[in-house]
């Protein structure tokens, strides 16, 4: 008789919209869900809230224009988009980037991987109703915002690579401020750890919640540290090493469940293996020139088309570029890896508690501007 | 380079398979291109989807001629992207993948919305990104503000 009790009353089904403005939704995203009592039996995001047409401005603008668009769409790892921008135009277009430059820009797509992933660690604490965490994880983003803020002029939105290069070069003060973020940064591990690592309460709202199995990743396309959750081993810096990541010595950390414990982990072990990666790249750092002066204004890059991918701090991300041989691009097509991070939570959410999907969607890293480009 | 290998050996000996263009250098980002007719996407899709590679990305391309819509697949290893190119006429239909590789679903809606590419048998074609009550395909290179509408020889020639 008890299974009669588990078969879901269609005929009872709930509607709630979770969203667009909720808090936990982490931007202006809608989540219809069908919920049976407080299971949820049917989950339909709508999404586009935040659509500003990037890839048709990208049609219309020369391929230096664009750059400052990167930066918007993902607006936590802007250094980031930036970054994978400017290394799919040099390779459609073949030009040189000096060492220096190289190491450079690591070691700001770094900086700022740990800054995004710091702001996701206190905004999912904060999901789960730890206020605290996130107060000490904003303290610790501010300062790579204030290291960034002096090479680049801008807290969010850098656009500090360019074609060739970048816009300024390091100081001593930059270099003296970044070993004195990691050091602290490392220090607070252990206040991390005992305030929400080893905290039951965190464990009893992410153990087992919001599994998303190897199989279903695949199917749905999640990347990133989503996919490394599931015990793959997939970062496209170690695949398609770019700049000079195969220089550098790190490991990919994986799960094996891929619950949101797992994805916690994985997180906080890759935000270590950053501060690794910046402390090499501080070390082997070159001197020379850190922007290629021969570049011109209007690339003309090669008819063809390229698509060029790289590891942003939410995962795989690409830009497929065709050019027609003009100042323009014909077609500029960004794959996102929150897309398919949000699309899976259509299967992950089915069956859950209400409770467990806010759980669930704090700890797959959604920015939504990311997917309405 | 083992499984994107398989994969291209597999498509070698498939009977009026498209045709394929290498790319050792992975020069463009992908280790091989290939062309497949419309009516054969779902059969290869269908063995992609047995040799366990996902679909990465979607992109769709107006020229004056044609549609092209690019999927690109990447299979967990390696330097292993990949890419179909399908080539469809401005009022026909592309066969669905979406019921084969799930994110298709909404790479598919994406693409219906911002080109009006319509795909037989999707159940769900409702706008992703613009309002639901749309009737504009943006993307399509008669919208708006255009630099360059060109005949695909004119790029890939």
């Amino acid at each position: 008789m008890a299974e009669q009790f588990l078969e879901p009353v269609v005929e009872n089904v709930y509607t709630l919209n979770l969203g667009p403005q909720h808090p936990s939704t982490h931007g202006v995203l809608r989540v219809v869900l069908d919920l049976d009592g407080e299971f949820i039996v049917r989950t339909d995001p709508v999404i586009g809230y935040g659509h500003r047409g990037h890839e048709k401005m990208g049609e219309n603008r020369l391929y230096k224009q664009f750059m400052p668009n990167t930066s918007r769409m993902d607006y936590l790892s802007g250094m980031l988009y930036n970054h994978g921008y400017v290394l799919a135009v040099e390779k459609l277009a073949g030009i040189e980037v000096p060492e220096r430059a190289k190491y450079i820009r690591v070691i700001c797509s770094e900086l700022n991987r740990i800054s995004s992933h710091l702001l996701w660690f206190g905004t999912y604490v904060m999901d789960l109703g730890g206020f605290t965490p996130f107060l000490y994880a904003f303290d610790d983003r501010e300062q790579i915002l204030d290291i960034l803020d002096r090479v680049s002029g801008s807290r969010l939105t850098y656009s500090y690579c360019r074609f060739g290069g970048v816009c300024q070069d390091l100081d001593s003060v930059f270099i003296d401020m970044t070993r004195a973020f990691l050091k602290r940064l490392r220090s607070r591990w252990s206040d991390y750890e005992n305030l929400v690592t080893k905290n039951i309460i965190f464990i009893h709202r992410t153990r087992d919640v919001g599994v998303i199995s190897l199989e279903q990743a695949r199917q749905f396309g999640v990347t990133g540290p989503n996919l490394r959750a599931c015990g793959v081993a997939f970062d496209m810096r170690r695949a398609e090493p770019y700049e000079v990541y195969d220089r550098l010595d790190f490991e990919i950390p994986v799960g094996t469940k891929g619950d949101a414990l797992d994805r916690y982990y994985v997180r906080m072990i890759e935000m270590e293996q950053s501060c690794r990666i910046i402390e090499q790249a501080l070390d082997q750092l070159p001197g020379g020139a850190f922007l290629n002066p021969k570049v011109p204004d209007r690339l003309r890059p090669p008819k063809g088309d390229l698509y060029f991918g790289f590891e942003s701090a939410r995962g795989q991300t690409g830009y497929y570029i065709v050019s027609d041989g003009s100042t323009m691009p014909y077609r500029l097509h960004v794959r996102v890896p929150s897309f398919g991070n949000l699309h899976v939570l259509v299967e992950a959410f089915q069956g859950t508690l209400l409770a467990d999907a806010i759980s669930t969607m704090g700890s797959v890293d959604l920015v939504i501007p990311e997917i309405d480009r | 380079m083992g499984k994107v290998n398989d994969v291209l050996q597999r498509f070698r000996g498939m009977p009026e398979g498209g045709t394929i263009v290498k790319d050792d250098a992975y020069k463009a980002g992908i280790a091989f291109s290939m062309q497949v007719p419309a009516e054969r996407l779902r059969e290869v899709a269908a063995v992609l989807n047995e040799m366990e590679c996902y679909l990465e990305s979607m992109a769709a391309l107006d020229f004056q001629d044609t549609f092209e819509i690019v999927y690109h697949f990447n299979c967990f290893e390696p330097r292993s992207r990949f890419a179909l190119r399908v080539l469809c006429g401005h009022d026909e239909a592309v066969p669905t993948v979406s019921d084969i590789f799930k994110t298709a679903m909404w790479q598919e809606r994406e693409v219906h919305e911002f080109f009006g590419i319509r795909f037989a048998d999707n159940p769900d074609l409702r706008p992703l990104l613009l309002p639901e009550d749309t009737d504009e395909h943006p993307l399509r290179k008669t919208f708006g503000k255009v630099n360059a509408y060109r005949r695909r020889e004119e790029i890939y020639g």
